[in-house]
């Protein structure tokens, strides 16, 4: 299992231009179709190595060959400090690429075609202006992907500790701040909740324009991409 | 190993069998066997002098003695109390998962030959996730994005605060004042909460705020 997809697309106009200039017959079988809820959570939780659909997943697709389904890529919500990376954006212009996994039983550079024909369906059809994703460095990931079709890295992002409220049990600030209305230590040490902050490693962090346009908005400094195996 | 046909009297459900089935669930098993007969043997084990106790097929015996069975036929295994869950857990949980894009078609193929409500009948699908299971792959990327990007003007934006007790108390207290207002009011949200709370906000800043 790999962390790419392969495509086929279902118009000329979106799907006929791959990610490299003449893509294999292989990545011209793959075909990108919209994917319902449901389906893009049973595939996600069954293949994707972190075995859950994220909240807030706001589109999902399918990488079908023939009526095989052998991959699928959500979006989510982009990021509350969206505007903090670029100038003049709101919550709508962005997405985050939150999950992609694809079937090793798709031929390589599947994912860099897929991620094609996404990024050119939501640039033709949506006015969604950028993407962010993220790789986590604890898994050994770099982000190969995204360098490979070209995202620009801004570094390594902040990332929230994970929440022990005194049982054990790891839970990320969102679901912390979902549940009780606040993440805040103090809050919770003002009602005699004992928090164990548990630090997680921060992720590398990726943004791509859906409209070059706004490239020229971008607030953080792109950085050379990081390599495999170097410390982040 | 014999399939041996054995009075439904002498068949035990497992006490200690796990899996349960709602009635509606039961209403489709009993369609099918109705449709198809016994087509799948029970997996037993002797218990006691004359009786079995049913491994694999708890569900089905119950429908079977429903539906007037006499006689069902079974494999017999010799098996302690250890391996007997062992192997009904086996039989009833070693599966492997669907390619939902396979699935769809094998669907289309059978929606083909047969109306839906003939399937939903013995299928574990509603109507209404027979019909997404089916449309899975056939619809257009283009028009879904260009419909997902139509709703955006519908959107309504969230706007979250977290508030103690007695805070929400003295909150609640003004839109609901405010709220006989908010519904006669005539704007772009539906929702009568926001816009009492909008009106709240508009009427103080009309009146200068702390300024």
């Amino acid at each position: 299992m790999t962390s790419a997809a392969s495509v086929k697309v279902s118009t000329a106009s979106v799907q006929g231009a791959g990610a490299g200039s003449s893509p294999s017959a292989a990545l011209q079988s793959i075909e990108v179709t919209p994917l319902p809820w449901a389906a893009a959570k049973a595939v996600v939780k069954q293949n994707h190595y972190l075995h859950s659909m994220p909240g807030g997943t706001c589109l999902a697709f399918g990488a079908f060959v023939g009526v095989r389904l052998l991959g699928a890529l959500t979006l989510g919500a982009g990021p509350r400090n969206a505007p903090s990376l670029v100038a003049g954006a709101e919550a709508g212009d962005c997405l985050t690429l939150t999950r992609l996994w694809l079937s090793d039983d798709l031929p390589r550079n599947s994912e860099s075609r897929v991620i094609a024909v996404v990024l050119r369906s939501l640039r033709q059809h949506t006015s969604i202006r950028f993407l962010l994703s993220y790789a986590d460095p604890s898994q050994g990931h770099v982000g190969t992907i995204y360098q490979a079709t070209g995202w620009l890295y801004t570094g390594l992002s902040a990332v929230m500790p994970l929440y022990d409220l005194g049982d054990g049990v790891a839970r990320h600030s969102r679901s912390v701040g979902h549940s009780f209305g606040s993440h805040s230590v103090a809050h919770f040490q003002r009602h005699g909740v004992p928090v164990k902050l548990i630090p997680q490693a921060a992720k590398h962090r990726y943004i791509h324009f859906v409209d070059p346009d706004w490239r020229e908005r971008l607030l953080v400094p792109v950085l050379p991409y990081p390599k495999k195996g170097a410390n982040p | 190993m014999k399939v041996v046909d054995i009075a439904i009297e002498k068949l035990k459900e497992a006490p200690w069998n796990p899996n349960r089935m709602d009635e509606g669930m039961l209403r489709k098993l009993r369609a099918s066997v109705e449709k198809y007969g016994i087509v799948h043997n029970l997996v037993v084990r002797p218990l006691g002098e004359d009786d079995y106790e049913v491994l694999s097929g708890n569900q089905r015996l119950k429908v079977l003695q429903e539906a007037g069975f006499s006689q069902v036929p079974c494999v017999i295994v010799e098996a302690d109390d250890a391996r007997a869950r062992v192997l009904s857990q086996a039989l009833n949980r070693i599966r492997g998962e669907d390619d939902l894009g396979m699935r769809a078609e094998l669907l289309r193929d059978v929606l083909a030959a047969m109306p839906a409500d003939e399937v939903v009948k013995i299928l574990p699908e509603t109507p209404e996730s027979l019909a997404a299971a089916t449309s899975l792959g056939q619809e257009s990327l283009v028009d879904s994005l260009r419909a997902w990007e139509n709703t955006k003007g519908a959107r309504l934006h969230h706007c979250t605060f977290q508030l103690t007790s007695s805070q929400i108390e003295v909150v609640e207290k003004a839109l609901t004042r405010v709220l006989p207002q908010a519904r006669q009011a005539k704007g772009d949200s539906p929702n009568d909460r926001g816009t009492a709370l909008y009106i709240l906000c508009q009427s103080y800043l009309k009146k200068g705020g702390s300024r």
